[in-house]
């Protein structure tokens, strides 16, 4: 059971006060390790964990020493001094005097925050390190070497080994990155306001109040790119993984032939990089291109059909080509999760009378729906904000003059970069990437955690 | 204690020598350009190292677009080259970002060397931030002269006649901006930029709806074909007689057409029964010096020389770019140039694109598109307001 | 009856077959279409006509020998090794990391697989310059070793796919094993791994191909080091409009060679690719 957030900070204060009592009732060893880490591990001979400890104490210092607190107190104004120059007569040029960089400030102050919050993490860890070595001796057993800390870390706690250098890396590149741009919505990083020659800095919530109050046509803009970005992440996720799943029982099925083949061809399609079919796409599907030229020699249609250049045929065609693109994919995931089905509950069903029909909607299709929500959730929100298949195809046009600056098969995200690299509005575009993102985030936990995938978890296995 | 003399002497001589000879001053600097210029501006590199044997330079080169130059600096300014190419719809972005040098030195050499046009585009506010390269980012007519003569192609409604005569089609890309301004401009509407900063046309005003209904009639002959450049360079000579473009497709229309190839300025248009030349947009390339380079008397030095007389007119021998600089597009081998000819002439009507922000794309291009497309549910006035409301706010 | 049992189901795999058969025509068209281009002589990205009037080898044999331009083949290696180690990186965090998700229970664990699906979902495109720059204050740019850090980065994240897979696997063989002695690590490097070979196949498959599909992440981190470009981003830019009309044939060429080595790769891994053992270890 998820606690509450009321109850989340009484533990924390719960916890911050155990701390206050193992200080208290720590003996000498315990009592240095709060100011010299790794102290209590070093006395007791675990010479490892004791230098390590000492070690990460020492850089951390050394760190915020030399650049760490400046990064923190950049982080309140976000540079103060702009580019400035003065006047060289003899060199008859202006000399450039540096200004602070905004955006590295604020960069390098988020990565200070992560910085300092894991040290405070280990910080504690050596503290309880210390404070469990001392109860052990004190119940007369020993405190763990090494090589028993390895085992440990390959068993019991085989998840810490395993997930450390992910979680790490996942910090590094996504989180520090993420933090950074949702503090950017605070910002005014706009057009005017770019270094090297400008700063920028906090405005609050500004953005925010601008984007829900603004004018007329950017709420009727974002209003029905919002519905077609819905429209089309449901069609797109829910026909791919249907006709994936088809497509797969019906290679897996019994008394196929050459179903190495068959896989084969549809993996050539993926293995050509995206970025090239899509363009081939484009180029096929044009007015005067090769497909429109074949149906008009074959009599099929009188004038050309407009593929990518009528609004709702566009939109259709931008469904349609996903299709071609998904189906691969979604092919190969339910094919390697089909085949784990144990073949006896099918056998049973057939006895007992079922048709092929009937096997899938009660066997496959809840257990496939069942180990891939996950799966299904992610590619709903992937296409949400899926800006390869349609910046790539139509460029989000046909562009209308009744949406701003935007097209009719323009997506949210699409519209979104258009509006940066015409504006170089990164505030507003971190606004509203957060709109995208708060929407997505509570749709997708809701029906996660909700998921019978969830509850039934355990049963299942 | 003769001898000691002597030595003394001597040493004296010889360390007053040694303090004669400098230490040269050791430069580095590096250099952005798009790959196809790569090859060419390596041996303007040498050149200039042996121009300038004073300092001991290490020129690094990088590859760069000019289209892409603006973005790549401004992803990280302190690693973007000390010398750049860009083309100069970036500048007034450049200009307000802080990224470039003002240039100062030799600045009225510079101005009198080059086409004003160029000269323009680079300077932002009175002041000059950049060196003029080359003046040929701005577009013309291509034709077929097997088809059409050179009186024809001064009216485009002659064009039109005898383009369905032949049946074949005339080429524009009018759902493009860039394209579409040309009917707007020559007829004598106006993209500015207004006290508040923000972009001002008037497009839909008398003279405006004007054009739109002649753009409506054009898009809706039959002789009118739109498209992109792939689709003019692979049907010219064979199904599209004439069409809009500018110098990157010289070479390739010219091996289609061969003895058939000629340019022009564009055509005049009849509006309200008076023929009107057609305006343009004139496209610059220029070199920018990084306004945070560690060295910027070498740093300009450098680029003044890849933009002097005589690495323009490399540059055309060697590219077929037509250089900013006056004398040097004088040379008879550019006039001769039927491309940068048609552009020369096409140049006094041609509008420099400082002037254009951002939002003046998207709304563009949705108008010339619903033409193109015979979208007719809404007048031209409608369409028009809603352009001008959409580029002005 | 036997009989017409046996000839429905004819019936039906035949039908099965028939429809396999369109779809895979429907779905070869655009790459058939990208090959015969890539044998195409005349030049220009587009022509009034399908099937090209001559053709040629030449485009793929200017992909290696004009290099002064469009450095082909110092791009494929860069992007082969780029890819080669991202895709031993990548499985390794994707598979460890899922099989601790779906089988191993610790404090953190629901929140951690909360996180990790919420994270992708913001429409970023700062993170790129963010990235960047962090890698810069490492001294990574304009390396092939920052892409391989970049590629892999992000991809535990992608722990969905696997961890789905690996909830299929009864517990019961895990109960199994640990009644016999063995460490939480045994069983998955023993037991686990080798029981679900499609969906290591499918992680090795995707984490293979991801650097050769990508071209805004490498454009930021590669700047104007052209020498250490990858493919994708290097055939991107044959496309620009000075450059297309003479060299969109050999970017044909470019993109099929591409698909070769995921092709291949996939056709030896489909050895792997057999159905599940999980049904008769149980019943065993």
């Amino acid at each position: 059971m998820e606690s509450t957030g009321k109850v989340k900070s009484f533990n924390l204060l719960k916890k911050l006060g155990s701390y206050g009592l193992m200080f208290k009732k720590g003996d000498f060893f315990t009592k240095t390790s709060f100011f010299i880490m790794g102290f209590g591990s070093f006395m007791r001979k675990q010479l490892f964990a004791g230098i390590a400890l000492l070690f990460i104490q020492l850089t951390f210092i050394v760190f915020m020493s030399t650049s760490g607190l400046k990064f923190l107190t950049g982080l309140i104004k976000l540079g103060t001094m702009t580019q400035g120059k003065v006047w060289n007569e003899e060199m008859g040029i202006y000399i450039m005097s540096k200004g602070d960089n905004s955006m590295l400030f604020l960069l390098f102050g988020v990565a200070t925050i992560f910085v300092v919050i894991a040290f405070i993490y280990v910080y504690f860890a050596n503290i309880k390190l210390a404070y469990t070595n001392q109860q052990l001796i004190q119940e007369g057993k020993r405190p763990m070497r090494f090589k028993e800390t390895v085992n440990i870390l390959l068993d019991e706690k085989f998840h810490i080994t395993v997930l450390s250098l992910p979680v790490l890396l996942t910090f590094m590149f996504t989180i520090v990155p993420l933090v950074f741009m949702i503090l950017i919505a605070f910002t005014n990083f706009d057009a005017n306001h770019q270094p090297p020659g400008n700063l920028f800095t906090w405005v609050g919530f500004s953005n925010f109040t601008s984007v829900l109050w603004d004018n007329p046509l950017k709420s009727h803009t974002f209003s029905s790119l919002l519905v077609w970005t819905l429209i089309w992440a449901t069609f797109a996720t829910v026909l791919n993984y249907l006709f994936g799943m088809i497509l797969a029982l019906m290679i897996n099925k019994k008394g196929i032939r050459l179903k190495k083949f068959w896989r084969t061809i549809f993996v050539v399609t993926i293995a050509v990089p995206q970025f090239v079919s899509l363009l081939l796409m484009s180029r096929l599907l044009a007015d005067q291109g090769p497909v429109n030229l074949i149906l008009q020699s074959m009599g099929w249609v009188k004038t050309f059909v407009p593929f990518l250049s009528d609004g709702n045929v566009a939109r259709v065609t931008v469904i349609v080509v996903n299709l071609w693109v998904g189906i691969p994919y979604t092919m190969l995931i339910t094919s390697g999760i089909l085949m784990n089905i144990p073949v006896d509950i099918y056998e049973s069903a057939k006895i007992d009378g079922a048709g092929p029909i009937r096997q899938f909607t009660a066997i496959t299709l809840p257990y496939m729906l069942f180990v891939t929500t996950p799966y299904l959730i992610t590619q709903f929100i992937g296409n949400i904000n899926n800006f390869n298949v349609i910046y790539l195809l139509t460029g989000g046009g046909p562009l209308s003059l009744n949406l701003y600056q935007a097209g009719k098969t323009d997506l949210l995200v699409t519209w979104l970069y258009k509006l940066t690299v015409n504006y170089q509005d990164y505030a507003l575009a971190s606004t509203i990437g957060i709109f995208i993102f708060i929407l997505s985030a509570f749709f997708s936990l809701v029906v996660f955690n909700r998921s019978s995938s969830v509850k039934k978890e355990e049963e299942f296995q | 204690m003769k001898k000691l003399f002597v030595a003394v002497l001597a040493l004296v001589l010889v360390t007053s020598m040694s303090a004669c000879t400098k230490v040269k001053e050791k430069i580095t600097l590096k250099v952005w350009a798009p790959q196809e210029e790569q090859v060419l501006l390596a041996s303007m590199v040498e050149a200039f190292k042996k121009a300038n044997t004073g300092s001991e330079y290490t020129i690094e080169l990088g590859v760069v677009s000019e289209a892409d130059a603006k973005t790549k600096y401004l992803e990280d300014p302190e690693a973007a080259a000390d010398v750049f190419m860009f083309a100069n719809d970036q500048i007034k972005d450049l200009v307000k970002s802080g990224s470039l040098y003002e240039i100062t030195k030799n600045k009225a050499a510079i101005i009198a060397a080059n086409v004003p046009g160029s000269v323009e585009a680079a300077t932002v506010g009175g002041k000059l931030y950049g060196y003029p390269m080359t003046a040929d980012n701005g577009y013309f007519m291509y034709y077929d002269s097997s088809v059409f003569t050179a009186t024809d192609v001064k009216s485009m409604e002659a064009m039109l006649t005898k383009a369905a005569a032949a049946n074949k089609k005339i080429f524009m890309d009018v759902s493009n901006g860039w394209y579409i301004a040309s009917f707007f401009l020559g007829a004598g509407n106006t993209i500015k930029i207004g006290t508040d900063g923000k972009q001002v046309v008037d497009f839909n005003n008398a003279k405006g709806l004007a054009v739109g209904e002649y753009i409506k009639s054009f898009t809706a002959n039959p002789a009118f074909l739109t498209g992109d450049d792939n689709i003019l360079k692979g049907g010219i000579g064979t199904t599209i007689a004439a069409g809009v473009s500018g110098t990157w497709n010289a070479a390739d229309i010219q091996s289609k057409l061969g003895a058939n190839y000629a340019a022009a300025k564009l055509p005049t248009i009849k509006l309200g029964g008076v023929d009107t030349q057609m305006g343009s947009f004139g496209g610059f390339k220029l070199i920018g010096v990084n306004s945070l380079t560690k060295a910027p008397l070498a740093a300009m030095a450098l680029a003044e020389f890849l933009t002097n007389e005589a690495n323009q007119l490399k540059r055309f021998t060697t590219r077929s770019l037509g250089p900013s600089n006056i004398k040097a597009s004088a040379d008879p081998a550019v006039k001769a140039n039927i491309a940068l000819a048609a552009l020369a002439a096409q140049s006094p009507f041609a509008v420099s694109q400082n002037d254009v922000l951002g939002t003046y794309w998207a709304p563009a291009e949705a108008f010339g598109l619903a033409m193109e497309t015979k979208d007719y549910t809404k007048t031209v006035q409608q369409l028009l307001d809603a352009l001008v409301a959409q580029v002005n706010s | 009856m036997i009989k017409s049992m046996k000839t429905r189901s004819f019936i039906y795999n035949t039908f099965i077959h028939l429809i396999l058969s369109i779809m895979s025509v429907i779905w070869l068209l655009p790459i058939a279409w990208l090959v015969l281009v890539s044998f195409r002589e005349e030049p220009g990205a587009y022509t009034p006509y399908l099937i090209p009037k001559s053709f040629t080898l030449s485009n793929y044999t200017r992909l290696f020998t004009e290099t002064k331009l469009f450095n082909y083949p110092r791009w494929f290696l860069n992007t082969f090794i780029v890819a080669v180690l991202t895709c031993l990186i990548s499985t390794m965090l994707i598979l460890l990391t899922s099989y601790a998700l779906s089988r191993l229970r610790f404090k953190l664990r629901k929140p951690m697989m909360n996180i990790a699906l919420v994270l992708g979902m913001f429409p970023g495109f700062m993170s790129m310059i963010a990235v960047y720059h962090i890698l810069k204050a490492f001294g990574l740019t304009q390396s092939l070793a920052a892409l391989v850090l970049v590629y892999s980065g992000g991809a535990a994240l992608g722990y969905y796919i696997s961890k789905g897979f690996f909830d299929t696997i009864p517990k019961s063989i895990d109960e199994a094993a640990m009644l016999d002695g063995a460490s939480k690590s045994q069983i998955f490097w023993k037991i686990t791994l080798p029981l679900s070979k499609p969906i290591v196949v499918y992680t090795i498959l995707t984490a293979f191909m991801g650097p050769w599909m990508d071209f805004i992440f490498v454009s930021v981190i590669m700047k104007d080091n052209y020498r250490n470009y990858t493919v994708a981003l290097g055939l991107y830019q044959m496309l620009t409009r000075e450059n297309i009309y003479q060299y969109f044939t050999r970017f044909a060429a470019g993109a099929v060679l591409i698909a070769i080595p995921i092709t291949i790769i996939f056709i030896y891994m489909q050895k792997y690719y057999v159905s599940g053992i999980t049904g008769g270890s149980v019943k065993g």
